[in-house]
């Protein structure tokens, strides 16, 4: 990736490219080059993270594919064009300035919620969510995992503006971070995509508890969600098949032909890989089809039965360096604006992976969320290189006010 | 601060992924012995892979029961319970492409229970029923590429059993049907056999005896499927074993020749008046063939019968009630192993070499034969009254079969027994003890299962008492009451005196009863094929034979793996001489001029002398049974036994003996007959018979 575009230095601030093997120099001037500039590490997990999920991917869809007689490899080509789109919008997303993503933030929020609400609309509905917007030619958006992005740059730029020196936020920006939220949690919720609402609870209260608001908040905060849970299934506002799946979960060896099938497949699914795995392409499981959703949400069993506890626990500690990485930017970052951001990719694809794999391994219930990078899905996919992207912008700024 | 909070998060996500990583190790490491039985458990199906049946072939090699392919639709209801609708659906459309109606497929599947109607499913629950025998291969092509319209129903070759002459042999061969719960529980407890959910196994006749035998090993292939039951691949197989060939000692010909001999006779018979100018009614007959120097049967004859291709691929409801149906004279029943009928003077053959042995009556005395005689209270009549003047040799009485000696026989044995019952001895019971040393009253120990071959009854004291000790409370109970539900006075008045009469004395063992059982009468049965094994056992020199029908083993490259012999029972106790003399005077020459000859006129006895002795059974309210056993030749070694019997059909010389006119002429080839045997002399060694050959399949 050739990030030589120069993000604008309109604002006074200095050019992001320095275009250094033009200029030939090696040596301390390496620190200026736009490959030091990019968290190799960030990127390089994202990427591998992308390339096994593509692997996966392929193996999973294969036999369903030849055995309704398509092209067996249609879905690994559809994950690749998705992930060539998403590295695009990670590198616009990495190299815009770092002024204009604050400036447009209010827009990408606005457009986010627009996105939600027409869900709702002319939406379609898979899987009990009504989640969907398909745009023809076998194309669908999942408007829910833009406005995962929006809920973060929105938070961190409403936080960074108000506060008045950039390293914390006051107690009252807190109802307005929460109102703001409320919008795009509320819209989710009529989907309802349960899954989806519980990253933005994560990431909101990890954005608050990073921007330094008050603790009496976030425990209030946190009181208000329990009780809002507990109300919830006590009022019967959850619907049936997502009731089903919690008792599912509790109960996991009540029913394995009914809601439980999911879960116990895919346990048994992770199980028969052992330490090495059967190897890429061997999963009697996956071969079998055994496993639901497998492509998607349970991309993870794939990764479990072939790679084995070796490649299984390679995707974990690849989203634990991602993760590492993120949080030691938001500890680094100069001003309030980047820490929030990076800390609140960070508590989202946290979240997101735990609940995913959590779910196939058993310990969480199962809610429908996709495993960032490595699960199949154009709108995720697309949203989570924006993330990358995010993060490598406030990277490249952090080293800029480095040199100040 | 702010590094506080950050460090909280931190902690959050380390404990998250710690939390994920250690539960990945349990599953994977910890609890992996579990999770991948589970996964070999529902990726991996079991394929039987049927062992074609062994042949059974008669004794010059030629198949009798044979194995053929067909196409066949079979529905796995247990799987079609899985569909959200049970499967009616599926019913549907294959109702559709096999043109039966959904409600009878529905029935055919459904497992037999208590107050399940027929048709039913007999086998396993688990097990795929098959709905349709010999369906097109387009049909086999439409299930098998439309599996997903077809869940649970699969459509593949099958190999059936096929009788290549109907119903030749049926009730000796038997037949197979599938494989039940209780039978597989059972294998399972034994040690896991090999028997299968979609086993076929000898349900009835030789098929059933000899089932370890034919039945084969079943290999099974280990398919990896996925999650709807489609075969992705086969991890392993073991080829299927044909099953061996059994070799009978039943002779394709002569059970021919029987069969029409014993047809043809009752279709005459059934044409022909007794002596009230009724028709006879002879409803069943049975002949029996064997070889009385090695105990092997050559034919087993039963009219009415029945072709067992009807069990094949599932018996219908309306095939099953006709073959049981008792005015149909029950066809599945084999008249000659399982039928038990009053022997009448065929039984003499006992009674004489009792009298002869217990020297009651000496061969060379000379005793009267009278028209009438008192027994007991009872005055018993010779055949129709008719008596012979003067006095007359035991030839003369068995040659001519006169009842009246035998009673007077067992009179004086009654007497004698009742003295030493006074004196409290042991009855000596010579007749009863003879008769059991001939085989009569104990299963034969035919190789068919044991519920198809009928004991008999001999009737002793103890047999009585027996009876009585379980029944007398009902006699007491009916002559108390009087039976007030008989209008007809003077029967109600017989019955009840009758009633009064068991219970005070139905343990007692009459006279009378001695009397009956002398002629082979009253309540004293035997089976055709008992019969048989009595008068081998008198010309063979004594021996008594557990009769074979198999005999031997082959594997399917035609080795013997063992030969099937029949085992001495016993020798009857009766000396050499004794038996000559009533041999002697059984046999059809001029000068005994014997009951039954007159059905051999014309028979060239010079060329085969034929012995035998005929019996005339009165049943009560039933026309006679006719009865006719022999033996040929007789003039030498005899090498054949012929026992023939028609229900209802008068003398024993006017149906049974022409029956087995027919058959010595077929095997001796006489009258211008093709003779079955060549020279009249059966096959002394084991064919030599390949499986694929015989069993085809």
């Amino acid at each position: 990736m050739n990030v030589r575009v120069r993000p604008g230095g309109s604002r006074g601030l200095p050019p992001l490219g320095r275009a250094p093997l033009d200029r030939g120099l090696v040596g301390p001037r390496e620190r200026d080059s736009v490959w030091w500039r990019v968290d190799w590490v960030i990127l390089g997990s994202a990427l591998v993270l992308s390339g096994l999920g593509a692997l996966l991917i392929w193996s999973a869809t294969r036999p369903r594919l030849l055995d309704v007689g398509e092209d067996p490899d249609s879905y690994l080509q559809r994950h690749l064009l998705n992930l060539g789109i998403g590295l695009v919008l990670g590198t616009v997303f990495a190299v815009v300035d770092y002024r204009a993503l604050r400036a447009y933030a209010p827009l990408v929020y606005l457009a986010s919620c627009v996105g939600l609400v027409a869900v709702l609309l002319i939406g379609t509905t898979i899987n009990g969510a009504h989640s969907w917007i398909v745009i023809g030619g076998g194309f669908q958006i999942q408007p829910s995992e833009f406005a995962k992005v929006a809920l973060v740059v929105g938070m961190a730029v409403l936080l960074a503006e108000r506060s008045t020196q950039e390293h914390s936020s006051r107690g009252a920006d807190v109802p307005l971070v929460l109102a703001m939220a409320a919008v795009p949690l509320g819209l989710v919720m009529l989907q309802p995509d349960l899954g989806t609402a519980m990253v933005f609870v994560f990431t909101v209260l990890g954005v608050l508890l990073l921007s330094g608001a008050p603790v009496r908040w976030l425990f209030g905060l946190i009181a208000a969600g329990i009780v809002v849970i507990v109300a919830s299934i006590q009022l019967g506002v959850l619907k049936e098949y997502q009731l089903e799946r919690f008792r599912a979960f509790t109960d996991q060896d009540s029913d394995t032909l009914g809601a439980a099938y999911n879960i116990t497949q895919a346990r048994i699914a992770i199980g028969n890989g052992g330490l090495f795995g059967t190897g890429l392409f061997e999963g009697t499981q996956t071969n079998g089809k055994f496993v639901p959703e497998q492509q998607t949400d349970f991309v993870f069993t794939v990764a479990g039965e072939e790679l084995g506890l070796v490649g299984a626990g390679g995707i974990i500690v690849l989203f634990g360096l991602l993760l590492w990485r993120a949080l030691r930017l938001a500890g680094r970052s100069p001003d309030l604006f980047g820490r929030l951001v990076a800390g609140g990719v960070a508590c989202w694809f946290a979240f997101q992976t735990f609940v995913n794999i959590g779910m196939t391994l058993g310990i969480m219930p199962i809610t429908g969320l996709p495993l960032p990078f490595v699960s199949y899905g154009g709108s995720s996919m697309f949203a989570n290189w924006m993330a990358v992207g995010l993060l490598l912008n406030v990277h490249a700024r952090g080293l800029e006010t480095d040199r100040f | 601060m702010t590094s506080i909070r950050l460090a909280v998060v931190r902690i959050l996500v380390v404990s998250m992924l710690l939390t994920l990583g250690a539960r990945l190790y349990f599953l994977q490491v910890l609890d992996q012995d579990k999770l991948v039985q589970t996964a070999n458990r529902q990726q991996t199906r079991e394929v039987v892979l049927a062992a074609p049946r062994g042949a059974v072939v008669d004794d010059r090699g030629r198949p009798l029961v044979t194995n053929r392919t067909s196409l066949v639709v079979s529905v796995n209801r247990s799987e079609l319970l899985t569909e959200p609708d049970k499967g009616a659906g599926v019913l549907q459309r294959l109702s559709k492409l096999i043109k039966v109606p959904a409600a009878e497929l529905e029935r055919r599947i459904t497992p037999c229970a208590r107050d399940v109607p027929r048709p039913c499913w007999n086998g396993s629950p688990y097990q795929p029923v098959p709905v349709v025998t010999d369906t097109t291969p387009s049909v086999v092509l439409t299930i098998a590429e439309r599996q997903e319209l077809y869940p649970g129903v699969r459509a593949e070759s099958q190999t059936l059993r096929q009788y290549p002459y109907g119903s030749l042999a049926a009730h000796s061969l038997g037949y197979t049907g599938p494989v039940n719960q209780d039978e597989l529980d059972a294998a399972e407890r034994a040690g896991g056999t090999d028997l299968h959910l979609n086993a076929q196994i000898g349900r009835s006749g030789l098929e059933k005896t000899y089932d370890a035998d034919l039945r084969g090993t079943d290999g099974v292939r280990y398919v990896t499927v996925d999650n709807r039951g489609t075969v992705l691949g086969t991890q392993r197989e073991t080829s299927p074993e044909r099953g061996n060939t059994l070799v009978t000692s039943l002779d394709r010909d002569v059970q021919k020749i029987a069969d029409k001999a014993l047809a043809t006779e009752i279709a005459k018979r059934r044409t022909q008046t007794d002596k009230e100018g009724r028709r006879y009614v002879a409803p069943s007959g049975a002949a029996v063939v064997m070889d009385p120097r090695t105990g092997r049967v050559i034919a087993l004859s039963t009219t009415p019968t029945y072709d067992p291709t009807v069990f094949v691929g599932g018996i219908s409801r309306a095939e099953l009630a006709r073959l049981t149906d008792g005015d149909a004279g029950t066809p599945l029943v084999s008249r000659a192993v399982s039928g038990q009928f009053a022997p009448g003077s065929t039984f003499k053959l006992s009674t004489t070499a009792a009298e002869v042995m217990s020297g009651r009556a000496p061969l060379n005395g000379r005793y009267a034969c009278p028209g009438t005689l008192q027994v007991g209270n009872r005055t018993k009549d010779n055949y129709e009254g008719i008596g012979i003047p003067g006095t007359i040799d035991l030839r003369i009485a068995l040659a001519k079969s006169c009842d009246t000696i035998y009673y007077a026989f067992a009179q004086t044995d009654w007497y004698s027994d009742e003295a030493r019952v006074e004196a409290g001895q042991k009855a000596a019971e010579t007749l009863q003890r003879m008769a059991r040393a001939f085989g009569f009253g104990r299963e034969p120990g035919l190789d068919v299962p044991s519920g198809e071959q009928t004991a008999g009854r001999i009737v002793d004291r103890g047999f009585k008492k027996a009876r009585w000790d379980a029944n007398k409370s009902t006699y007491c109970a009916d002559a108390r009451r009087g039976y007030p539900e008989v209008t007809d006075g003077s029967r109600r008045a017989f019955l009840t005196q009758l009633a009064a009469e068991n219970c005070s004395d139905g343990w007692r063992f009459r006279v009378g009863d001695a009397a009956d059982l002398s002629i082979g009468q009253g309540e004293t049965t035997v089976s055709p094929l008992q019969l048989a094994v009595a008068y081998s056992a008198l010309v063979n020199g004594g021996v008594v034979w557990e009769p074979r029908l198999g005999r031997a083993i082959l594997d399917p490259s035609g080795r013997v793996v063992r030969e099937i012999r029949p085992k001495v029972r016993g020798k009857v106790p009766v000396t050499a001489e004794v038996l000559n003399y009533i041999r002697a005077s059984l046999a059809f020459t001029p000068e005994n001029g014997a009951s039954g000859s007159a059905a051999f006129a014309g028979f060239p006895l010079d060329k085969v002398l034929i012995g035998g002795k005929t019996g005339t059974a009165e049943v009560f309210g039933k026309q006679d049974t006719s009865w006719f056993a022999s033996w040929a030749p007789a003039n030498g070694q005899a090498r054949y036994v012929v026992v023939a019997m028609v229900e209802q059909a008068g003398l024993g010389a006017q149906a049974a003996a022409p029956v087995t006119r027919a058959i010595y002429e077929g095997i001796f080839g006489l009258n211008g007959k093709k003779a079955a045997f060549p020279g009249g002399r059966a096959p002394t060694t084991v064919p030599k018979v390949t499986g694929d050959k015989a069993a085809g399949g």
